[in-house]
């Protein structure tokens, strides 16, 4: 990677110290205001410093393989965790959830992982780590988001709905039919958060691993060029999982005659 | 071709481990006006949604023309079986965008022209005017009327209709049967119409059938 005339400087245990000073001046600062956050402050600060370190550490091994199986179920293990996760969120949470929420993420960030990976950045060998598993994070990790949102939408509308799919049904309408409004508004509210990144990217915010990039030296003319790749990454993984989830999930409030399933609604 | 007979031999329905519907038999001939009487609770609703197949019975059988009406093509069945349900249900839109929906899910091959939407709408008891108004401002008898317009689309030859005057007045509720009368008369529909009152169900005359907890208790002419 092209490099600046820029030497990285490095954070010592002792920069990391200075660094929890100014969490405790919030911490200060809620005491003064009566916030009552000091607490979670506290244990968000914690965290935030335990998990990293321990996630640097596992990167930093990671990345010394030269193996590839290795690497590809690491990634595995995101999509299983981020499977639970999204299940977890949810206020009807079936046993066979985290399966399809697996299924669609693997589609969505698989296919745009693969074309980042292989076709658009032509990494040697095609597993290395350094590009596999940050691209590979970011992208399962919108999906994740998506996914929460799709579920989430798709359930609360056909539960509101349900008259008016009784009333489609009734017409001669297939379930897929009578659903398909519910499905459009879940798919677009998976993915309207995702349009508005890409709407207010670089103005309002500029993102976090570009950042990164930038910090560790790399020019910020290439920076942009990745965030660009991971942003179109983002959009397709985030539309597929979608897509694919909510067609999953639909299926499970109609048999396969057209007709609602009762208890799919308690 | 036409539906001129169903059969309900031994129908049971059970939900949520209540039994609804106790061995319920009933031959319903194409082309008469049948009423399901009886109580709030009784079970009416519950046996209207089981000859379109919106649910199936626990156990028993349905034939239709002498065929087990699970292994008749589901969709064709409900556009020949025409439930409108007891309270309407009103899409986004107009009145006409409503009565488009058969076309727009699929249930109709082309889109219905004026003159079948005027068509409709008349059997049904409204006038044209109603085809630019917001469907969902209309009175619920209206509404009521609209559901029937609609399904009336796909050329039923059976119509449910669960407790169309429910929410009507005197007046409103005569005129509608009367709507519905001539549907039966001079369309040939087999009309089967769930209602709580007596006078509605002599009004529309046909066969009564009178059902109490979950069971037919009398069938009178
Ligand atoms: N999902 C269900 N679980 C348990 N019981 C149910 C369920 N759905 C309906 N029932 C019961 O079944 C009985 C019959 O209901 P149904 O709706 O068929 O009555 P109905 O004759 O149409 O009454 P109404 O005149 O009030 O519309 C009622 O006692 C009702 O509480
Ligand atoms: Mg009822």
């Amino acid at each position: 990677m092209e490099q600046f005339n820029y030497s990285l400087i490095n954070i010592n245990s002792f920069d990391l110290l200075i660094g929890l000073g100014l969490i405790l001046i919030v911490v200060g600062l809620s005491r003064w205001q009566n916030l009552m956050l000091e607490g979670e402050l506290i244990v968000g600060a914690i965290r935030t410093l335990i998990q990293l370190i321990a996630i640097g550490y596992v990167l930093k091994y990671i990345f010394s393989l030269d193996n590839w199986y290795l690497i590809l179920s690491f990634i595995a293990l995101m999509i299983i965790v981020a499977s639970i996760t999204v299940t977890r969120r949810q206020k009807k949470q079936t046993k066979e959830l985290p399966y399809l929420i697996g299924i669609a993420i693997t589609a969505g960030s698989g296919v745009s992982i693969l074309v980042a990976t292989q076709i658009i950045l032509q990494i040697e060998p095609w597993y290395e780590p350094y590009y596999l598993i940050p691209l590979a994070g970011m992208v399962i990790g919108n999906s994740m988001n998506a996914a929460t949102l799709a579920v989430e939408r798709i359930d609360s509308e056909i539960k509101n709905k349900r008259t008016e799919i009784e009333a489609y049904l009734a017409l001669g309408a297939t379930s897929k039919k009578a659903a398909s409004s519910c499905m459009k508004a879940a798919m677009r509210a998976a993915m309207i958060p995702t349009i508005n990144s890409m709407m207010v990217v670089g103005i309002v915010s500029l993102p976090g691993m570009m950042t990164g990039q930038i910090l560790s030296g790399t020019s910020p003319i290439i920076a942009v060029k990745y965030q660009i790749i991971i942003m179109y990454m983002i959009a397709f993984s985030v539309a597929v999982s979608s897509l694919i989830l909510t067609t999953l999930r639909f299926r499970r409030y109609f048999t396969r005659n057209h007709q609602l399933i009762e208890e799919a609604f308690e | 071709m036409k539906i001129t007979k169903i059969e309900l031999i031994n129908i049971c329905k059970v939900k949520n481990e209540r039994t609804i519907l106790k061995n319920v038999n009933l031959k319903i001939i194409g082309g008469k006006r049948y009423i399901f009487f009886g109580p709030s609770g009784s079970g009416k609703t519950t046996l209207l949604r089981l000859i379109n197949r919106m649910d199936d019975p626990t156990s028993g059988e349905i034939l239709i023309d002498g065929h087990n009406i699970t292994e008749l093509p589901i969709l064709n069945l409900r556009k020949k079986i025409g439930l409108v349900f007891q309270i309407p249900v009103i899409f986004n839109g107009t009145v006409k965008d409503n009565l488009m929906a058969p076309y727009d899910i699929g249930a109709i091959n082309s889109p219905p022209n004026d003159a079948e939407l005027k068509h409709v709408l008349k059997l049904s008891g409204l006038n044209n005017n109603f085809l630019i108004r917001k469907a969902s401002e209309l009175s619920i008898g209206e509404k009521q009327r609209v559901n029937i317009a609609r399904m009336l689309l796909n050329k039923p030859d059976v119509l449910l209709l669960d407790e169309p005057t429910s929410a009507l007045d005197n007046s409103s509720a005569t005129r509608l049967l009367e709507s519905i009368m001539e549907l039966s008369k001079v369309n040939g529909l087999t009309i089967i119409m769930v209602t709580h009152q007596l006078e509605y169900a002599r009004l529309l005359g046909g066969q009564i059938i009178d059902i109490q907890d979950g069971a037919i208790i009398n069938e009178q002419l």
